[in-house]
């Protein structure tokens, strides 16, 4: 493989984007080549987004952009320039829980937790577009979403739960109330 | 009886006090001290924490051409010049010990004469920009002389005759390519295959299994003022990191400071791979007097972090026409890979298991682990354990077909129970708990096996069920492997909250909420009332690695010992505040009483202030130590683990015979644990082992090509289970038969729980096509050519 000289890379400026992340706007310089990944932990310091694999394999990265579900290691940062993007940070307000992350807790599915992140962001995927999904809708909804301690079963009986909780009306708890 | 030390009795006085007690917290449902953070992705992990420096400096490993190679030379300056670039390290420039070998000194951190797989790392390139750094690492020039290369270890050994073969040695100074050998010699085996009425014989292998924990490794190091190291891991083990560590830097320990924080999953991966990392960031950092970043890309992990051993077997038993085992032959080689890493411990461990739950007279077992030029392979969950259990699980079931009998049957008459001898000679007393017999009972019962046995044999067309049954077991914490001890320090603050620090690391397990949870139970006061300190060499005790299932029991017990101690001075300051004996004091936080008379109440804040004043201490240091284990080299005999824990899975499977695929149903996991102390914990234990298992059994398998190189090192070419694979339904079953040592009676589970899985589901597979199978992973391919081969296709 051939190297290209770091002399061709630096000819391309730094570019401004517009991004608005959990409803706030950033302002932010990027290389042409920077990921939209890195640009969220990194440089607006949003690590509930995680790099598992850096080749949209293992869903750890996944955001909402535009209320899209995109793994955020295969988007090009100035192709996010514009957007709307959300991260599990954004999910709920502060010392609130979403009911995706009240239903994860009730039904006891957190282990090491690097999947979760992603794994609530495509169950809100799922839950804006079906408000009522079954089993096979919810395996195949979460099927990009790879957890190595194996709570997938968790995440199926959670969904369900979350799901009766908005329809319920019930979008937001209590965080103290959610603890042991 | 020689008198036992003080913190065994301790732990001992508590199983008894609390034998019929009723529980509070322990074996409780209770959410985790970091659930909610975690949800709402605010735990950091390691790699998380470089957002926070500025002026990082990042480390990317220039890695071997070739799997097998001498190194003439190494040139570096051409990437030395490349711009952006700091500092080019190679094996010449490391002040200390060249060696993260775990077990054996046999593993550089940088090679400079050989390269022995395709992980070696010939230089590092430390640059501002991670991807400048990489770039450079295509300057690097190498001039390599290329050796042949080994990948399968029946080149190194033959599997019937167990001697050395004649090949190019990959550790020539070793003399050697046998890492370890292994044996148990009991009773008299030719006896035993003369009189037996039937004897069956197969040869059996497993694959590389890959951790695939979801966060791949990382490593942040900070240079100190006096030439120490802070790092920044994701490891299982913080106190080993610092010792590797500080001896490729040439400092003393106190020198190096390991600090871990939240963990995204380990599976024994994330033993001696941190010990590589943290020395990689640490040379940079101090070279550079920067903050150094490694992390690894999941390529990068794929190749560069220790494997399941593969197994090859010969194994043959021996039984009358009853059922009864007469005697059990083996010869198991695993492939260790370049490096020994923990690949002798790992044979050990299976050799000890190599003859499953039973009842032997008569064995003679030999296992050898060889150097390959495969990936290395170290620590995966289960240890040693799933590769054995999948072949004598299927022995037991062939065995079982050749007489005739329900394999259920056959198992219940030859299994261990309390007042039997291991094959080892060791007694299984009340003491250790023996709940084999009752884990089985259950699982058939709750799984409905006879019914089932019966009307999947009857089946026609393309899906087909099946049921399948394995028995495992699994000896608790380290045996005879090293020291096996480990501490815990409790300090309760003025204000009467409880800072809770241990040395054992949480990849995910949820072990120190189990530990927690028995403080709470001691001292009487709720969890919330506890902070969980994240391992730190600076500040947490040194408890042991967190490996061998070991968290639960051996921390356990040390957590046992220091709220014991603390609880025994709070029971005296508040009988001086309430007026009656301190054996009457009850402590519920926030309320402190005297049980004879529950009125008499002073608060749990006044009982911490009173002591302060008092001049009576409330921070203790808990330790506790495995009374230490036996074992003949010789012969295998003696008592190699303080105790076991059992368990029976019972699987249930539909398979295609139009495709050879499988579809696992339904799963019951029944275990005996001794007391369940993190309810939550166990279960996500019992569904992920079997997940996991599940993974083992059917899809999972690192391929090497014929010159070493690793042909599917990312998640779309190595399959792990989705949520696509999982069965419907996994039942987890617990029986309490209490080992009298651990914390209220608890047995480990954390590898346990993948020990029977595969087994399981092959039998059930076997059972749905009436064919019998030799290797893993089970893929559709395996299953579709032999069904064709045995005339079973339909097309």
């Amino acid at each position: 493989m051939s190297v290209i000289p770091r002399e061709e890379w630096d000819k391309y400026p730094d570019i401004e984007i517009t991004l608005n992340v959990n409803g706030k706007d950033y302002k932010v310089k990027v290389k042409p080549y920077e990921r939209l990944l890195d640009v969220l932990r990194y440089k607006l310091g949003f690590t509930g987004v995680k790099e598992g694999c850096g080749r949209g394999e293992c869903g750890a990265c996944v955001v909402l952009m535009d209320g899209k579900l995109v793994p955020s290691c295969l988007v090009l940062a100035v192709r996010a320039n514009g957007s709307k993007v959300l991260t599990v940070e954004g999910l709920a307000p502060e010392g609130k829980l979403h009911a995706i992350q009240k239903a994860l807790l009730d039904t006891y599915a957190v282990q090491c937790g690097f999947c979760f992140p992603g794994v609530i962001l495509a169950i809100k995927a799922l839950l804006d577009r079906n408000p009522n999904p079954t089993d096979e809708e919810i395996k195949d909804a979460l099927s990009g979403q790879l957890c190595r301690c194996g709570s997938y079963l968790r995440f199926i009986k959670a969904v369900k739960l979350a799901a009766q909780y908005i329809r319920e009306g019930k979008e937001y708890f209590d965080e103290s109330g959610a603890r042991g | 009886m020689s008198e036992l030390p003080e913190y065994v009795r301790i732990v001992e006085e508590i199983f008894d006090k609390y034998k019929d007690k009723e529980f509070l917290y322990v074996g409780k449902r209770i959410q985790r001290w970091d659930a909610v953070e975690k949800i709402k992705g605010r735990v950091l992990f390691t790699a998380d924490f470089a957002k926070y420096y500025r002026n990082a400096v990042f480390v990317y490993s220039v890695r071997t051409k070739y799997a097998h190679a001498k190194i003439k030379s190494i040139d570096i300056s051409e990437a030395q010049r490349y711009p952006g670039v700091l500092r080019v390290i190679t094996a010449k420039d490391i002040p200390g010990v060249n060696d993260v070998g775990y077990v054996i000194p046999d593993q550089p951190l940088l090679v400079s004469d050989k390269a022995r797989y395709i992980g070696d790392i010939v230089a590092l390139i430390v640059a501002e920009d991670p991807n400048v750094a990489k770039e450079a690492g295509e300057l690097i020039k190498v001039d390599y002389e290329k050796l042949p290369v080994i990948t399968d270890p029946l080149q190194v050994i033959d599997l019937r005759t167990l001697k050395e073969k004649e090949h190019p040695l990959i550790h020539e100074e070793r003399g050697s390519d046998v890492v370890a050998h292994f044996k148990i010699r009991k009773g008299d085996v030719r006896k035993a295959f003369d009189e037996a009425d039937v004897v069956v014989e197969g040869e059996y292998s497993t694959p590389f299994q890959e951790h695939a924990y979801m966060e791949p490794e990382a490593a942040i190091a900070l240079p100190e003022a006096d030439g120490g190291v802070t790092i920044i891991a994701t490891t299982q083990c913080p106190f080993d990191v610092r010792k590797a560590v500080a001896k490729v830097l040439g400092v003393t320990q106190n020198k190096v400071r390991v600090i871990v924080p939240a963990v995204g999953g380990g599976f024994g991966g994330k033993e001696d791979v941190a010990n590589e990392l943290g020395a990689k960031a640490a040379l940079a950092a101090l070279m550079t007097g920067r903050p150094a970043v490694v992390i690894h890309s999941r390529e990068e992990s794929m190749i560069g972090h220790s494997k399941r051993h593969p197994m090859k077997a010969w194994y043959r038993h021996a039984a009358k026409r009853d059922g009864t085992l007469l005697g059990v032959e083996a010869n198991i080689v695993f492939d260790t890979g370049a490096y020994a890493s923990l690949g002798p411990f790992v044979a050990w461990r299976a050799t000890v298991h190599a003859t499953g739950p039973y009842r032997v007279e008569a064995a003679r077992v030999d296992t050898l682990s060889v150097y390959t030029n495969n990936v290395y392979a170290g620590a995966f969950r289960g240890f040693g354990c799933p590769q054995v259990t999948f072949a004598i699980e299927s022995q037991m079931d062939a065995l079982a077909e050749e007489l005739g009998m329900d394999p259920v049957d056959l198992r219940l008459k030859n299994i261990l129970r309390e007042g039997d001898r291991t094959v080892h000679g060791q007694l299984l007393t009340r003491d250790h708990g023996v709940g084999l017999e009752e884990a089985i009972l259950k699982a058939v019962e709750t799984s409905r096996w006879y019914e089932k046995r019966k009307l999947f044999s009857k089946q026609v067309g393309t899906l087909r069920k099946g049921i399948g049954i394995a028995l495992l077991w699994h000896g608790n914490s380290i045996g005879v492997e090293g020291a096996d001890y480990s501490s815990a320090t409790l300090i309760i603050n003025r204000d009467g909250s409880i800072t809770f620090r241990v040395g054992l690391i949480d990849m995910g397990q949820g072990s120190q909420w189990g530990m927690v949870l028995i403080a709470s139970e001691i001292l009487g006061v709720p969890p919330s009332y506890f902070r969980v300190e994240q391992p730190d060499t600076a500040a947490t005790p040194d408890s042991g690695p967190t490996v061998a299932s070991r968290s639960t029991v051996m921390g356990g017990a040390a957590v046992v010992n220091a709220a014991y101690k603390l609880r025994q001075r709070l029971n005296k300051v508040a009988s001086t505040l309430l007026g009656c004996d301190p054996d009457d004091v009850e402590i519920k936080a926030p309320d402190v009483y005297c049980r004879s008379n529950p009125e008499k109440k002073v608060s749990w804040s006044d009982v911490v202030e009173q002591s302060f004043w008092l001049g009576i201490p409330l921070q203790e240091f808990g330790y506790f130590r495995a009374p230490p284990a036996e074992w003949d080299e010789e012969t295998g005999q003696g008592a190699p683990y303080i105790t076991y824990t059992f368990g029976a899975i019972i699987a249930e499977v539909t398979v295609d015979l139009e495709t050879g695929g499988v579809k696992v149903d339904r799963m019951v996991t029944a275990y005996d644990i001794g007391k369940v102390i993190n309810r939550v914990g166990a279960e996500l234990h019992a569904e992920g082992g079997a997940i996991q298992g599940l993974g083992y059994a059917l899809m999972e398998e690192v391929v090497h090509n014929k010159d070493a190189y690793v042909m599917n090192a990312n998640l779309s070419t190595y399959y792990i289970p989705t949520i696509h694979d999982v069965p419907d339904e996994i039942i987890p079953i617990f029986v309490e038969a209490k080992y009298r040592r651990g914390p209220f009676g608890a047995k480990g589970l954390g590898e346990p729980s993948i020990n029977g899985i595969a087994p399981a589901i092959v039998n059930a597979v076997s059972h749905a096509t009436g064919l019998r199978f030799h290797s893993i992973p089970l893929t559709p391919e395996k299953i579709y050519m032999a069904l064709k081969k045995a005339g079973k296709t339909l097309f």
